[in-house]
């Protein structure tokens, strides 16, 4: 059945309707889990609200388990589910940056639309500072496409690269997961800030 | 005291409920287009838009545009990630607007100016949009939506990003606490 | 109770759920009936034996001739560079690889078309692309390559141009066409065009 864009179940343009749906409850639950504020986003670095951890965290799992679940009951083919590319360099420096960007604007793309739509300045000028840095890399992309390009690994699942199945290694992330949301809420109490 | 950390608890939406929330979200995009959510891929096609419409003959030569083209046919705006964060927008002010928080400000710790926390606001920006494209997606794209689909590389980037940030926390906390 | 155990109470659960089931790796039928009946109306699966000389000759390294009879009449007889997959095995693992491919252009061949068919509809079923049929069967191919006949001097050219072909065919893939041979290129003229199934789109990705 799923998905249905590409099984041609539904048209390109109810598609990209849909796309608009999806959007609006993706910019909802972000703003109503408070990722509009950039202090309460930055928190998670000093462990005085873990929020951006917790949403994180149990979004990705609730994902993860309701693809498998729906591959089980034969509601959705995977292999037609797009899985990001891994190129190796790219992905460790690009994320180094982006972590940089992160501590440095407190924001990330997603929650700066949120902040912006509800009128933070600062989320604003991180737009601005978004498209400048898109714009930047376009202009120069010959400069670094060697380094984009470098060491490909195709689209390998992170359990087939463990030697796991989907399934073990999904039960592992999620005990993971309840362990970083108990240290989380132990920080919290440790780290406690009122005002912000 | 109290009663402020009442309101405060009211606030905003419990965490785990929020990130159950997501991932339906999540799940949902998987289901309907077969792939995830994302948001920097929206700024890179207002961007190769811009490029071909201003300078059109140096934007074909342009590996970037050519790279972008590759994978996506007809016009840059009319994509899937376009108009979920056209939706982003609208939910984002929908939600701001029920909890009564539509508000122009500028947030920043009492520590710095405003004039600081934008500089620094828009130098963030500039190295989370070099580096979204570099790294083929941002905490949503890459990451978050990576992390479902249970992608290599998706785990990868964000542990880069997220120990990144925790190594260069200390030499910002000003700002923030 | 506090949020985190509640979460804790539904996921871990679920994950040992998740983790205890073997994955999903059954097949469903991919094409409706309706679908698969407008596919067999048009004939699109058949590729004449013109096309498939034309092939062999050429040594296309796009084409796989899978023989779907059963292993002692491929080894008394099989067309050149053609693989065996007796229908019976068809669903078996092994040849998962070979049959569901973006690559290769797979023609079933039989002593006619029945079992090739056959084959070709289980195939087409689960959704496979570029699984073809040789039209008319090993039957057809000897009468038509192997022992053309020669077009009434009332034919038009192409029939000439036709026969020409595969009475060179069939001396190149060992046939009993005895008489002269001339090498001309109008064979090409009489080759059907034949277009690999287009690739499944995959979703665009890119943040």
């Amino acid at each position: 059945m799923g998905p249905l864009a590409i099984n041609e179940i539904i048209s390109e343009n109810t598609n990209l309707f849909l796309a608009f749906i999806i959007g609006i409850g993706f910019g909802f639950v972000l703003e109503q889990s408070g990722f509009s504020s950039s202090r309460k986003l930055a928190g998670v670095f000093y462990g005085y609200d873990t929020v951006v951890l917790k949403v994180f965290f149990t979004a990705a799992i609730t994902a993860m388990l309701g693809l498998l679940f729906f591959s089980l009951f034969g509601w959705i083919d995977l292999k037609l589910v797009y899985i990001n590319p891994t190129y190796l360099t790219s992905a460790i420096v690009g994320g180094i940056i982006m972590g940089a960007g992160f501590i440095m604007g407190g924001y990330c793309p997603g929650t700066s639309f949120c902040g912006a739509s509800i009128g933070k300045l600062d989320a604003f000028v991180f737009i601005g500072g978004l498209f400048i840095g898109v714009f930047i890399f376009g202009i120069g992309y010959n400069l670094w496409d060697g380094m984009y390009l470098a060491k490909f690994l195709g689209s390998p699942k992170i359990s087939e690269t463990l030697g796991l199945t989907d399934g073990v290694f999904a039960f592992l992330l999620i005990i993971m997961a309840l362990a970083m949301f108990w240290v989380a809420e132990w920080a919290e109490k440790k780290f406690p800030r009122e005002e912000y | 005291m109290v009663k402020s950390k009442e309101t405060k608890k009211t606030k905003y939406l419990n965490p785990y409920l929020g990130g159950v929330l997501l991932g339906i979200v999540l799940l949902a995009a998987n289901f309907v287009a077969g792939r995830g959510l994302g948001a920097s891929g929206a700024i890179k096609s207002t961007v190769v838009t811009a490029m071909t419409t201003v300078a059109p003959s140096s934007a074909e030569k342009s590996g970037f545009v050519k790279e972008f083209r590759e994978s996506h046919t007809g016009n840059p705006m009319k994509t899937w990630l376009v108009f979920e964060m056209l939706g982003v927008i609208v939910g984002g002010f929908l939600s701001g607007a029920f909890a009564g928080r539509l508000k122009f400000k500028v947030e920043h710790s009492p520590k710095i100016t405003s004039r600081k926390r934008l500089l620094l606001a828009l130098g963030g920006g500039v190295l989370f949009g070099f580096g979204s494209q570099l790294g083929r997606g941002c905490t949503s794209g890459s990451a978050l939506s990576g992390m479902a689909v249970l992608s290599l590389g998706g785990f990868i980037t964000m542990m880069a990003i997220f120990g990144t940030a925790y190594v260069l926390a200390y030499f910002f906390r000003k700002n923030w606490i | 109770m506090k949020p985190l155990r509640l979460l804790a109470l539904f996921i871990i659960p679920m994950g040992l759920i998740i983790a205890a089931v073997p994955q999903n790796k059954t097949k469903p039928y991919k094409l409706t009936a309706e679908e698969l009946l407008g596919e067999v109306n048009t004939r699109t699966q058949y590729v004449t034996p013109d096309a498939v000389a034309d092939m062999i000759i050429k040594k296309d390294p796009s084409l796989r001739l899978i023989d779907v009879r059963s292993q002692d009449e491929f080894e008394k007889f099989s067309l050149p560079g053609a693989i065996n997959i007796p229908a019976t095995d068809l669903l078996s693992d092994q040849y998962a690889d070979i049959l569901n491919q973006d690559i290769k252009m797979n023609i079933f061949y039989s002593n006619g078309t029945l079992t090739a068919n056959e084959a070709w509809m289980i195939t087409r079923q689960l959704g496979f692309n570029n699984n073809y049929v040789l039209e008319g069967g090993l039957n057809y191919w000897f009468d038509a390559i192997l022992n053309p006949q020669k077009p009434a001097s009332t034919s038009p050219d192409e029939e000439f141009a036709k026969y020409d072909f595969r009475k060179s065919a069939g001396l190149a893939l060992g046939g009993g066409a005895t008489m002269q041979t001339s090498q001309d290129q109008s064979a090409t003229s009489s080759k059907p065009v034949i277009k690999p199934a287009a690739k499944k789109k995959k979703a665009a990705g890119g943040c």
